[in-house]
Order: C-alpha cells, then sequence, then structure tokens
C-alpha cells in the first residue's frame, strides 16, 4: 500500500485547503470503511488523506421546526438509534440502522455513505482494468452481474449506487450543505449523485474540491419508511431497497406528493416516476401498493443474470408504501 | 482396560479449559505470533486463469524499500492454469513493504483459453484447461451398473421420479487464514514453524523433506488453529516459500495468506450437478437409483462425489446404476472439506427421494423408515457394535427422537400447502460417516510431588476441544477434575501423532490418552507403595483421593504424591502397532471396536420460512441427532454439531465461488459477496447426542454438517411445493423455481 500522508483538520476550511482539483491523489476520509479496503485493495492509492474526524462541526444534529441539519461526520449507529430521527424520518433511521453490522455502523459515517465508491465486483478488482479505471469495457455486462442495474439509465458503468441512504434522502426531498474554497453551497440531494463512466468520476457530482459538510431534510410532516430485499440480516447489502415518502396516506387516507426511490437497482438512485403517478392520490392498500410496484419497473432493462430484480423491485416498493401506511407487515406473519 | 463401567466424568458436560483464554486473546494462533527482527512476505500471483509466462523481470522490485529476500517458484516458459497460481514470494521489513515489491515486478503473460464453468467444460472438446499429457477437461470418474439394470429396474415401479440436483463450488474459508511464521537458528540448521495446520508432526516432515533436512531439525508449534475443514494438511506452498525467504533474509518470516487469497487459493470444495431417476413400487420401496452426474474437482483430478456410496445411506436399492465424470476447470484444485463427497451424495440422493414421496403421497418419514438399510447379518455376529451391524436401530431411534424434538407430526404439511406469501416447511435427511481413528498417537504423563498432572502429545485442536478432551480422560482415572490436568498440544517435538483429518482425532487420541493414564496410575502406585508399605494391589483411586484398600486409609491427592519425594512419574501410552492390531484379533477387537470404533449414522430435520414473493429463505431451526459412540466431552460433541449445523446453513443457503467466464478470475473472495449467515441469520440449533459407550469413541467432526443441507432444499420444497433445484438456494433460484410453468416437475 503506498505511503500517504495524514492530516487530520480541525475545521472545514481547513480541510479544504487541503483538498486538489482532480480525485485520485488526495483523499478524504471519514469512518475509513470503505477508502481504507480500496488502498488495502489497490484499487485507490492516494498520497494524501484528509480526515474529516477531528472536524467537531461534522458531528452535530440540529432539530428545528422547519428542517433537521445532520453533520456529515454523524456514524451510521448514532443516526439509526437518534430518537428525534427515529420518529420525524423513520426511513432515514432504519436504513441507517439496518447497513452492514453494527462494526461498520459505528464507524462509518453519513457524509461517507454519500461519497462512498461502488461495490461492483470488478471495479473492486484489481486486476480488473474496467472503464472506471482506464480500460474501456464494463465487465459486467459479459460477465457476472445479478447485483447490477436493471435500470442502465444510458450509463456505460452497470454498478449500483451503494447508498442506501441517497434514496432516502431523495424521498425526503433532503439538501446536502457542500462547502469549497469558495464557501457554502446547498445541493438538492436529487442532483447529488451521478453515474461514473470513467477514470475520475465518482459516484456524485461534487467536484474534488468539495467537503460534504451536513445534510439537511425539511420537516414537512411526511409519512415516509424504507425498505430492503436482503438475504441475509447480518452484514449484507440489499438486493433491492425501495424509499417512499408522502403526505396523508395512513389510515385509508389519500396519499399526495408520493415520492418512490429505489436503490440498489441504478448506477445512481433510480425514481420510480410511473409508481408515484400510480399511488398519487390514492388510498394505500395492498391492491394500489402492488400496481404501484408493478409500475416501478416500467422502463427497467435487465442484463443477463438479474431480471429477478424486477420482481424483487415490485415487493420492495409494495411492502414500503405497506410500512409507511401503518399496515401491518403481512411479511413478518 | 476398557472404558470405566462407572463413569465420573466422561459423557459428561465439561467447558473448554482453554475456551476464556480463546475469548480473551491470550491463546496465540499462528496469525499471533511475532518473532523478533521478523519480516513479511506476500506471494505474487497469476492474474490469469490459464496462461504462460513469457518473462519475469524482478529487478525493480528488488530493489524496493524494505526488500529483504525473493523466492521464484514459476519460471519464463511454464504454464499456470489457474488465476492464484503461485509464481514467486518476497519479504520485506513490513507487509506494506512486500505488497509494494509484488507490484514492482514485471510479468508478462501469454493467456490462454479457460474454462471456469462446469457446463461450458462439459461441452468443450479437447484439453482446454491444459496440463500435459492428460489435460483432457473431463474425464470419466466412475461408471457402474447393477446387473441387467435396465430390464429391471423399472418394472415394478408405482412412482418414478426423474429432476435434476446440483450444488456449486464453495471454499473453505478458514477464520485463520493458511500460512505460517518461520524461523531458523543461527546456523541456519534448525527450523522452527508456527503453522497453521491441522497435522502438526506432518508440517514439520514435509518441510524436513522439502529442504532435504533430518525430520529432527524441523519443529512445527500449533498452540491453536482457526479452522482447517481439510485444507490444512502441511505447509502447502505458502510455508515452503515462507521458509525459503526466512533462510535467504536469515531472519524470521511471517506469509499468512489475505482474505482474497485464503478463498482463492486456499481449499474449495468440489461442485456436484447430476440427473437422478428414482422409482418405488406402491409400497414405498425404492426399487431403483439412477445418477448421471458430474463436477468440478478444479484443475486437479478425481471424483466430487463419494461414488460407491450414491444412493447415499440407503444403500439397500436393488437396483443402482450411477456415472460420474469429473470436469476439470481452471481454478484451484478441491481439498478435503468436512466429510469429502458426503454432502454433494446426501443432496443428490435426499431431495430426490423427497420429490418421489411427494409423488406416492407419502410422509418423508414413512418414507425413510421404510428404506433404511437393514441391519447386516454377518456384522451382528462379527463386529456387533459397528455401524454396519447396527445402523438400522440408530436410525430408527434417531428418527423417532429427531421426530419428537421437531414436533414433526403436527407441523408437516403436504408440500407447498399454507396460506400467504410467507410459507414454512420442514425437511429431513440422514447421513453416515466412519470416523475410526488409530496411531501412533504417543501421549505422556507425568505426575509430580506437588500433585501436579501433565499431559503431553503433538496432536492438534482442529476443533475436539482437545485439550478437554485429554483432561477428562486423564482426571476420570486418575480422580481429579479436569481443570487439575494442564494439557499441551500442538507441538511436533512431543512425538508423532496421526492428522485431523476423516474425524479421527478423538476416536485416535483418546484410546491412546486412556492407556498413558492408566499406565501412569500404575506407575504412580508403583512408585508409593513401597513407601507406604503396601502392595500396589492395596490402592485405588477415589475422587481426589488414593485409597489405601489395606488400611481403610484415604489419602487426598496432593498427599500421596508427596509420597513421590524428588523423581515424579512418568508413564506413556499409546496404540498397538498396526502389525500388531492385524496379528491379534483380541487386541484388535478391543481397539477398535470397544475403545474406538467407526460408522456413525446421524439425523437432521431443518425448518424454513420462505418469503414466496422476495425468495429469501430463512432457516429458522434445525434439530440434530447424532450417533458418536462413546461421549468424553457431551458439550464438546454438542459444539461440534452444533458447528456443523452452521455450515451446513451456509452451504445450503448462501455459499457460491462465483468466477467471471471472461476473465476466469474468482468476482467475489471475499466475505462480502461470498456470503456467510451471520448470527441474525442462524437457525435455532438443537442437538441430541445419542450415547453409546459399548461402542468406543468414534469422530464426528464431519458427520453433523453432512446433511443439513439437504434437509434445508427438503425443507424449502415442503413450504413452497417446488423444488430449487441448484443450492445455494438463493432468492433468485426460488424465484425460477416458483415461477417454473409445471411447479415441481422437471
Amino acid at each position: 500500500m503506498k505511503n500517504f500522508s495524514y492530516y487530520r483538520p480541525a475545521t472545514v476550511e481547513q480541510a479544504v485547503s487541503l483538498l486538489e482539483n482532480r480525485f485520485g491523489n488526495t483523499e478524504l476520509l471519514g469512518g475509513g470503511t470503505d477508502l481504507h479496503d480500496l488502498q488495502k485493495e489497490y484499487v485507490s492509492q492516494p498520497a494524501r488523506v484528509v480526515s474529516l474526524g477531528g472536524i467537531a462541526q461534522l458531528q452535530t444534529v440540529q432539530v428545528a421546526e422547519k428542517s433537521v441539519t445532520i453533520g456529515a461526520g454523524r456514524t451510521l449507529a448514532s443516526i439509526s438509534e437518534h430518537p428525534q430521527l427515529r420518529q420525524l424520518f423513520p426511513a432515514l433511521a432504519t436504513a441507517a440502522g439496518e447497513i452492514a453490522g453494527p462494526q461498520l455502523r459505528n464507524m462509518a459515517t453519513l457524509g461517507g455513505n454519500l461519497c462512498q465508491r461502488n461495490r461492483c465486483w470488478y471495479f473492486r478488482d484489481e486486476h480488473s482494468n474496467c472503464l472506471l479505471k482506464s480500460g474501456s469495457t464494463c465487465f459486467a455486462l459479459d460477465g457476472e452481474n445479478k447485483y447490477h442495474s436493471v435500470f442502465t439509465q444510458g450509463s456505460r458503468c452497470v454498478a449500483v449506487t451503494p447508498s442506501t441512504i441517497g434514496p432516502v434522502l431523495i424521498a425526503l426531498g433532503a439538501s446536502v450543505e457542500v462547502q469549497n474554497a469558495a464557501g457554502k453551497r446547498l445541493v438538492e440531494i436529487g442532483r447529488f449523485f451521478k453515474a461514473p463512466n470513467a477514470n475520475g468520476e465518482r459516484e456524485h457530482a461534487l467536484a474534488s474540491n468539495d467537503v460534504v459538510v451536513a445534510v439537511q431534510i425539511p420537516v414537512q410532516g411526511l409519512t415516509n419508511a424504507h425498505y430492503e430485499v436482503r438475504q441475509k440480516l447480518s452484514s449484507d447489502w440489499p438486493i433491492v431497497q425501495a424509499a417512499v415518502s408522502f403526505q396523508g396516506g395512513r389510515n385509508g387516507e389519500k396519499a399526495t406528493d408520493v415520492k418512490i426511490v429505489l436503490g440498489q437497482v441504478a448506477p445512481v438512485p433510480h425514481v420510480a416516476q410511473a409508481a408515484m403517478r400510480a399511488i398519487e392520490n390514492q388510498s394505500i392498500t395492498e391492491q394500489t401498493a402492488a400496481a404501484a410496484g408493478q409500475a416501478a419497473t416500467q422502463g427497467a432493462k435487465p442484463l443477463s443474470q438479474n431480471a429477478y430484480k424486477l420482481k424483487l423491485i415490485e415487493v420492495a416498493v409494495k411492502r414500503a408504501l405497506l410500512l409507511a401506511s401503518g399496515a401491518r407487515p403481512y411479511w413478518l406473519a | 482396560m476398557p472404558w470405566p463401567q462407572q463413569r465420573r466424568l466422561l459423557g459428561t458436560k465439561v467447558q473448554r479449559l482453554d475456551g476464556a483464554d480463546k475469548s480473551t486473546g491470550r491463546a496465540k494462533y499462528s496469525y499471533d505470533i511475532n518473532r523478533p527482527r521478523q519480516c513479511h512476505a506476500r506471494i505474487l500471483r497469476c492474474p490469469h486463469a490459464h496462461a504462460r509466462i513469457k518473462s519475469i523481470d524482478t529487478t525493480v522490485a528488488e530493489r524496493t524499500p524494505g526488500f529483504k529476500s525473493i523466492h521464484m517458484v514459476a519460471k519464463p516458459g511454464d504454464e499456470l492454469y489457474f488465476a492464484g497460481a503461485e509464481l514467486l514470494g518476497i519479504a520485506a521489513d513490513t507487509e506494506e513493504h512486500a505488497e509494494d515489491a509484488l507490484r514492482a515486478i514485471r510479468v508478462e503473460y501469454e493467456p490462454l483459453p479457460h474454462h471456469v464453468k462446469e457446463a461450458e467444460a462439459l461441452r468443450s472438446k479437447g484439453s482446454t484447461v491444459g496440463g500435459g499429457a492428460e489435460a483432457a477437461n473431463v474425464t470419466p470418474a466412475g461408471d457402474y451398473s447393477t446387473d441387467n439394470f435396465e430390464q429391471n429396474a423399472y418394472r415394478d415401479a408405482a412412482a418414478v421420479h426423474e429432476a435434476e440436483y446440483g450444488v456449486a463450488i464453495i471454499s473453505h474459508q478458514c477464520l485463520e487464514t493458511h500460512g505460517l511464521v518461520a524461523q531458523w537458528d543461527e546456523k541456519q540448521e534448525n527450523l522452527t514453524v508456527w503453522a497453521s495446520t491441522q497435522a502438526v508432526p506432518n508440517t514439520a516432515q514435509q518441510l524436513a523433506q522439502y529442504f532435504k533436512i533430518p525430520a529432527t531439525r524441523v519443529k512445527c508449534i500449533t498452540h491453536y488453529m482457526g479452522g482447517g475443514f481439510g485444507s490444512k494438511f502441511g505447509p502447502d506452498i505458502q510455508g515452503q516459500i515462507a521458509a525459503e525467504l526466512a533462510k535467504k533474509a536469515a531472519q524470521p518470516v511471517k506469509l499468512m495468506l489475505d482474505r482474497a487469497e485464503e478463498v482463492t487459493v486456499g481449499g474449495m470444495r468440489p461442485s456436484a450437478y447430476g440427473k437422478v431417476k428414482i422409482a418405488a413400487n406402491k409400497e414405498g420401496l425404492i426399487q431403483a437409483f439412477e445418477v448421471d452426474c458430474y463436477g468440478s474437482p478444479g484443475v486437479g483430478r478425481g471424483a466430487t462425489v463419494n461414488f460407491n456410496l450414491l444412493p447415499y445411506v440407503y444403500v439397500n436399492v436393488p437396483h443402482i446404476k450411477r456415472k460420474h465424470q469429473a470436469v476439470r476447470l481452471n481454478l484451484q484444485t478441491a481439498r478435503a472439506m468436512r466429510a469429502p463427497g458426503h454432502p454433494q451424495n446426501c443432496l443428490l440422493t435426499e431431495q430426490a427421494i423427497d420429490d418421489l414421496a411427494a409423488k406416492l403421497n407419502v410422509n418423508p418419514i414413512q418414507m425413510r423408515l421404510r428404506n433404511l438399510p437393514p441391519n447386516d447379518q454377518d456384522a451382528i455376529k462379527n463386529a456387533p457394535t459397528t455401524y454396519l451391524a447396527l445402523r438400522h436401530t440408530i436410525y430408527t431411534q434417531q428418527i423417532d427422537l429427531v421426530r419428537k424434538m421437531s414436533d414433526w407430526d403436527r407441523k408437516w404439511h403436504p408440500p407447498g400447502q399454507g396460506n400467504g406469501p410467507i410459507k414454512t416447511g420442514l425437511g429431513i435427511a440422514l447421513h453416515t460417516w466412519g470416523g475410526s481413528g488409530r496411531g501412533p498417537n504417543p501421549t505422556k504423563i507425568t505426575i509430580g510431588a506437588d500433585g501436579s498432572v501433565l499431559c503431553q502429545s503433538s496432536t492438534q485442536d482442529l476443533g475436539t476441544a482437545q485439550r478437554t478432551v485429554a483432561a477428562i480422560i486423564v482426571a476420570e482415572i486418575l480422580g481429579l477434575d479436569p481443570k487439575d490436568i494442564m494439557v499441551e498440544v500442538g507441538e511436533s517435538q512431543h512425538g508423532p501423532s496421526t492428522p485431523s483429518g476423516g474425524s479421527t482425532t478423538c476416536p485416535g487420541t483418546s484410546p491412546a490418552i486412556l492407556k498413558a493414564a492408566e499406565n501412569a496410575r500404575d506407575a504412580f502406585f508403583a512408585a508409593i507403595a513401597p513407601r507406604m508399605n503396601v502392595e500396589v494391589a492395596d490402592l485405588e483411586i477415589a475422587p481426589g483421593h488414593v485409597v489405601n484398600k489395606k488400611a481403610n486409609q484415604r489419602i487426598p491427592w496432593r498427599q500421596a504424591c508427596a509420597r513421590l519425594g524428588m523423581n515424579p512419574v512418568q508413564a506413556t501410552g499409546d496404540w498397538p502397532t498396526n502389525a500388531q492390531l492385524q496379528q491379534n484379533k483380541e487386541l484388535r477387537d478391543l481397539w477398535t471396536t470397544r475403545l474406538s470404533n467407526q460408522g456413525v449414522g446421524g439425523v437432521q430435520i431443518a425448518e424454513v420460512r420462505v418469503d414466496t414473493e422476495t425468495g429469501v429463505v430463512r432457516c429458522t431451526n434445525v434439530w440434530a441427532v447424532q450417533d458418536v459412540g462413546l461421549v468424553v466431552n457431551k458439550l464438546g460433541c454438542e459444539s461440534q454439531a452444533a458447528g456443523g449445523v452452521v455450515m451446513g446453513v451456509n452451504y445450503a443457503l448462501y455459499e457460491e465461488c462465483i468466477y467471471d467466464k471472461n476473465s476466469g478470475r474468482l468476482v467475489n473472495p471475499d466475505m462480502e459477496f461470498y456470503k456467510l449467515a451471520g448470527i441474525r441469520d442462524m437457525p435455532q440449533i438443537h442437538v441430541h447426542m445419542m450415547d453409546m459407550p459399548e461402542r468406543g469413541v468414534i469422530g464426528i467432526g464431519e458427520p453433523p454438517t453432512i446433511s443439513t443441507a439437504a434437509a434445508v432444499g427438503n425443507a424449502i420444497f415442503n413450504a413452497i411445493g417446488v423444488r430449487v433445484p441448484f443450492a445455494p438456494f438463493t432468492p433468485e433460484r426460488v424465484l425460477a423455481a416458483l415461477a417454473r410453468p409445471q411447479g415441481g416437475a422437471r
């Protein structure tokens, strides 16, 4: 592993000043659950690592009347256990609480979750020169792709977005506070993620000298829920994830302003527009939720080994909607 | 010297004596060993599934920071047959420097065609996989038929079932990876290795042979080891490389595989896929079993099932036809893995039986009871404590027990019944295994004047809780508490011992330990009797005491030991030689049918919960009944069985080595997408050990993992009413089975 210089600034300004205008040579370190793996696997060999762990500002959670601000350095465990977050945003708290296992949740940060690299096994293989490195081929297309995208959205790389927090935040209408040398700005979460297609590109739209400072979530009384289909309960990735939010929608009331966002099915979180239209202004029943689930697969183009994900999308959307509506989760019977 | 009739400790539950050491980290595994001035080694491996080396340039690597030594394994012109094949090793002052040095090596390869998928290799002609003259991709590995099979097999069939079953290649995934720390003495003459091995003296011996030095000059130490499962019988190539690098660097070298290497080259259980045709008459008696199967032993050769044990357990089927082909692939060679061939056999047999039972509308338990092999008449006469003589009796009792434990009669339903999308099901499967032990396993016992007792041998603790096994036996004979016995294992200097393979450790060591303990007791009595003015025959052991029968006097153990004065007593015990066993029937009967034995039966029932919308299977309960002959440590046996079930559930639901057809590389050499159950994925495991002390000790390291996967497969079938043909039973496979037009009929 290449020797690197380690920086542990005390302020965001200091952190920003240490960054460069391209990715690769200098990397930001959150909890280390992704970057250190990449380093040890010789997929990433930065010369400089800037830890955000010493910045107290990134650890705060502010609950105000109109919005909640969560520091990017908060661990997933602390988010999943936060009483007010659990009450306001059960989708966020459950998603954070289901990621990997306790050891990782105690280290991994919110900012790291949003900025982490994808888990494609070709990308992660040092000997596989895929198009996210200096190659020109996505090996998953004609290879092992059962965990890859079913909505490729025109992307040449068909790895799925690894963040399970991302889809939830999109459903909740959040924004990301980003800071660089020019100052702070808010990036709407829907514009935060971007499919990488070449060396030097990331799974998000930020520049290499941007630092994610916090996530702001508006408090709008949204009913929300998250459901993931996963093979294992202990330490596993979801195969498909659905995050939903809406106004009303409980006790037979109609759901409006519905948002349905899928994870693990596309290079970026996938906003299931047809599913949203299908359930908009409907009361949520098993029938309407199932119809929305079916609509959620519209436009999907599965690869050679992952058509089964379509069925899982239907189920995840249905169950997330039912969970949000307060229905008894029949699948736990 | 039979086992004591009155058992004070044997057969009870005794906690592992080294449990606290293991859980606190005081126990040092090979991975934990760090020697003064130690350097670290890494291995350069071929990234291609099949390639010829054109050139290797190590000049830059040898100038990288911290470089210590290099050892070449392959040379230009060599052909390498799998991704992960070793080219060379490099030692450096730190692991990171060794990794960097590897990456400074320039190798030019000429990639050659490869196969990593069984189905493709099966179809292809020629010798793509490579490897010399006998390079055919597909080789016959068994062809057998009972007489006149075609005419007779299906004549009386009331039901015939024909389907495909199979299971993928999996990895041993030892928690402690393969490797060792090697240290030469100053004169470079004597080698000590701290190796993660299940064969301590063999590892020393193999290294001595490799370096062409006297066996006495190599010492292997394995005080604790973190999993082998059949994959760690010697130093392996990485052990040789480490010792070479240590010699060249004149410094100790540590070389433990990393996780990706462990999965890629640390051993695999071969796959098995087969078409099975099975038929029964109207009484539900299986008349015919026909299997045409293949599997891959990797780039090596050999069968991937236990060919002669097909059908498995139900060996009295009158009409049998079987064919097996070994499909070579460009990946690591298969290694023995916890009951080689048996889990595959069990899947091919037990799942077909349940499908046939469903066609006959017979309860799976009835189906098994009807088809159990009978107790063998010859064996009843000649070897009444053997599996052959007892199998029908044992399985019948076990089925009765496990049926009650699992509440089968209340819970079982015909396949596929049940409302709603969440289905539950029960499945049963049977297994068998040998588990006989042999010598040499010389064991030395020292009794000190302070009352201390030391028990030493070179055997290893692969999972038997071997220190505790030894302490129980010695304490039983000397009237002490197991905690009073200090047990040393895992050092080749203590003499020969048999490798821990084939579930042989407990039956191989226990009789020798018993013999040593009795010899030590007798030597102890002989030493103290004159000083007490009694005859040896006047002395006997009572708990914590030596009893002087003549004077009707009970002397506390330590006081009695004080009579030894300056000289401790030492005694050894071991098996008779093989020649003695062959020549002397009485001796043979004592050691191989009363002190130890072979052949066990076991029955398991699994319960699953299948989410038919997602295809996700959870195994909720497993009930395991296991025969083990004489139980030495009930707790240790139960733990062995529970560990077997854990592996079996993983085999059924999660594990699979996935190879990329284009690169030939393993895409999941990790614990992320090579899925392993965590604690929340584990069923409740209920173990019942049958104690049959008259049979002597039999090893059960392997048997309890055999039938779990088949029981889970059958439970899934029972839950959803369709067969998922290939393990692991992943969501996509369950969904595909549910989507099949005619349900279970294939």
